[in-house]
């Protein structure tokens, strides 16, 4: 394996519930090198997102060892943590997530500004990234004024921003409809193909079958693994 | 893009919550001004007034001038005064009440004030009065009088008037009178509603037919040195007597009808600051719940805790920012439209204001509404300084 991005050791996540402790992930060891095209599949419900909100460092562990980039991120600050998720990862969600007040152009400036990348540097990062996207002529639109396609294409945008190593997507194509969720997950392919870590979290078996590593995911346990 | 400017966008995306906001903050805002305003205003205009008349003292037979009996003996009383080494001069003050005959109408009832100064030194010694036309009041048959009752009864410099006047009883039956106008006069002590005419004593007691008694309403004294010394040589002069500086009136008007204003505005102050706080803490909370998915994004995306909660207080600065900002303009013109309520007491000198800008009023009411919009942040700033991501986006999804 290349070299590896996030060391997933027997991690676990139980959330305390009023009716007893829901084991979300049990006990789950993996690796994601730079590089690496993964898909999470498996019913509802059966921790893929956790998984991914873990790997993302959005969540801790419940038990076992998550290292990223060799660090434990256990032992890491919320600001750390913060810090290393803002240039190292990024994320794209079902819903977007973008924000209305704002601009596409604004919208990915965010991750930059919050980076504290100078005003000329993130007016070439944003350009950059909206002609990667396909989005330069609607700059000055805001979500409102976007197709569900072009929203995500705008997250897309805006997760690449700090050109992070790893990107996780947790069902992007979730609110699309098909021929538009095929254009996202080319831009996908894209991205990972230019050499950003993927891990995408899909019930799309269209954009599953496009990874090459394809974890399947049952009662929190990693079932297996098809590698292509 | 800063916290600032990031709330600013947040609130524009919402216009009309954020126009609440503001103008809550601006009603609350004006409102807490004119009780800042009212809770030192009468002090400083009392003070002002006192300063501006020219007297130091206040000699009188009750604690407070004007609130008790007379000073009997008066014209002893003041040239014993007049003597002390520390004394420039001392005004003998009797007041009655007059009414005023007019050819068409009914009288119009008056304060009459007639003075009689006295001074060792041959220093100059001012009435309790302002001549704004004309000349003051000289001899037994002249008067001056305020424009007020100049055009009610149609009164000008050189015009004649007829009064009775009132001088001891109620019940007294006192042959009209009749003296020459010779000025027209500001008296910044006669009440709002109050019309008030002068001269020198000997006029009034021609007014009076001579049924005044040597009695004083108030002797006024004009310091050489220190008034608290004056004040302490008359008070061993003259002990049955109380001698009062304007700092000592101003005391006791503090003490005694004063303190209500004082405590109606810390109350009034409290209750308006705490709604502010309600009303921006339920608007804020309000927003932050609409907003947790996209927060608990960012949150994901690698935004710091501190720069969401920056984001929130920013967000509160603003709201209170611009609500304090337009509460300046709301407040003076409330503070003027309830000074001329509140002047419509009895009593009330027309040149004493309830409400006086002073620039402490106002450092403190900036620091009031910042304060607020700390406070009024505090709920909503930790529920976003606490929000679990992973469970928000998972609950976002879900929902």
């Amino acid at each position: 394996m290349a070299d590896v991005i996030v060391d997933a050791r027997a991690v676990s996540r139980t959330f305390a519930m009023p009716a007893g402790p829901v084991h979300a992930v049990r006990d789950v060891t993996l690796q994601i090198g730079a590089g690496d095209h993964v898909a999470v599949r498996g019913p509802s419900g059966c921790g893929k997102s956790t998984l991914l909100h873990m790997l993302g460092c959005v969540d801790a562990p419940s038990s076992g060892t998550l290292l990223f980039d060799g660090k434990d991120v256990s032992r890491l600050s919320d600001s750390k943590r913060s810090a290393l998720r803002l240039t190292r990862i990024g994320f794209i969600f079902q819903r977007f997530f973008l924000l209305p007040m704002l601009t596409a152009a604004e919208n990915v400036e965010l991750p930059l500004s919050e980076a504290g990348a100078a005003k000329r540097d993130r007016q070439e990062r944003i350009k950059e990234l909206l002609d990667y996207v396909g989005l330069s002529p609607r700059a000055d639109h805001r979500p409102s004024q976007l197709s569900g396609g072009e929203m995500q294409r705008v997250a897309i945008a805006r997760a690449l921003a700090n050109r992070p190593q790893l990107l996780l997507a947790d069902e992007p194509t979730g609110e699309l409809d098909e021929a538009t969720g095929a254009q996202i997950a080319s831009l996908l392919d894209r991205v990972n193909a230019d050499g950003t870590a993927l891990v995408i979290v899909t019930h799309d078996s269209t954009l599953a079958d496009r990874a090459a590593r394809v974890l399947m995911m049952r009662d929190g346990r990693l079932e297996r693994e098809i590698r292509r | 893009m800063n916290a600032l400017r990031f709330a600013w966008r947040s609130l524009v995306r919402q216009p009309a919550r954020a126009t609440l906001g503001v103008l809550g903050v601006a009603a609350v805002g004006a409102l807490l001004l004119d009780m800042l305003l009212l809770s030192q205003g009468l002090v400083v205009s009392m003070r002002d007034l006192l300063e501006r008349s020219g007297w130091d003292i206040r000699v009188s037979a009750s604690e407070l001038p004007g609130r008790g009996g007379r000073v009997s003996s008066a014209t002893r009383t003041a040239e014993r005064i007049a003597a002390l080494p520390s004394v420039k001069a001392a005004l003998l003050v009797r007041i009655a009440n007059a009414d005023i005959e007019r050819s068409n109408g009914s009288p119009i009832t008056a304060v009459f004030q007639g003075v009689s100064g006295r001074s060792t030194r041959a220093e100059p010694i001012t009435p309790p009065w302002t001549v704004v036309r004309g000349r003051d009041a000289r001899g037994p048959g002249e008067v001056v009088i305020d424009t007020a009752i100049a055009s009610a009864a149609n009164l000008e410099i050189g015009s004649t008037i007829t009064l009775r006047a009132n001088c001891v009883g109620d019940r007294e039956a006192l042959p009209p009178a009749r003296l020459s106008v010779v000025g027209i006069a500001d008296f910044p002590f006669a009440g709002t509603n109050e019309d008030a005419m002068g001269g020198s004593l000997d006029a009034l007691k021609a007014a009076c037919g001579g049924n005044v008694g040597d009695e004083a309403d108030l002797l006024l004294v004009t310091s050489a040195t220190e008034p608290n010394q004056t004040a302490a040589a008359i008070r061993a002069a003259v002990p049955h007597l109380y001698a009062l500086t304007n700092a000592d009136v101003v005391g006791r008007l503090q003490q005694t009808g004063f303190t209500y204003f004082r405590q109606i505005s810390t109350v009034l102050t409290t209750v308006t600051v705490s709604f502010a706080v309600l009303l921006i803490t339920v608007l804020l909370t309000v927003s932050v719940n609409q907003r947790l998915g996209e927060i608990a994004a960012l949150r994901a995306l690698g935004f710091s805790r501190s720069r969401v909660v920056a984001d929130v207080l920013s967000e509160s600065s603003l709201i209170v920012g611009l609500g304090g900002l337009l509460s300046l303009p709301l407040g003076v013109l409330l503070a003027a439209g309830l000074d001329r309520i509140l002047k419509g007491m009895p009593g009330i000198p027309a040149e004493l204001h309830f409400f006086v800008f002073e620039r402490t009023a106002l450092a403190l009411h900036v620091g009031l509404l910042a304060a607020t919009a700390v406070i009024a942040a505090l709920y909503p700033m930790r529920i976003v300084s606490t929000l679990p991501i992973a469970a928000t986006l998972r609950d976002e999804v879900i929902g």
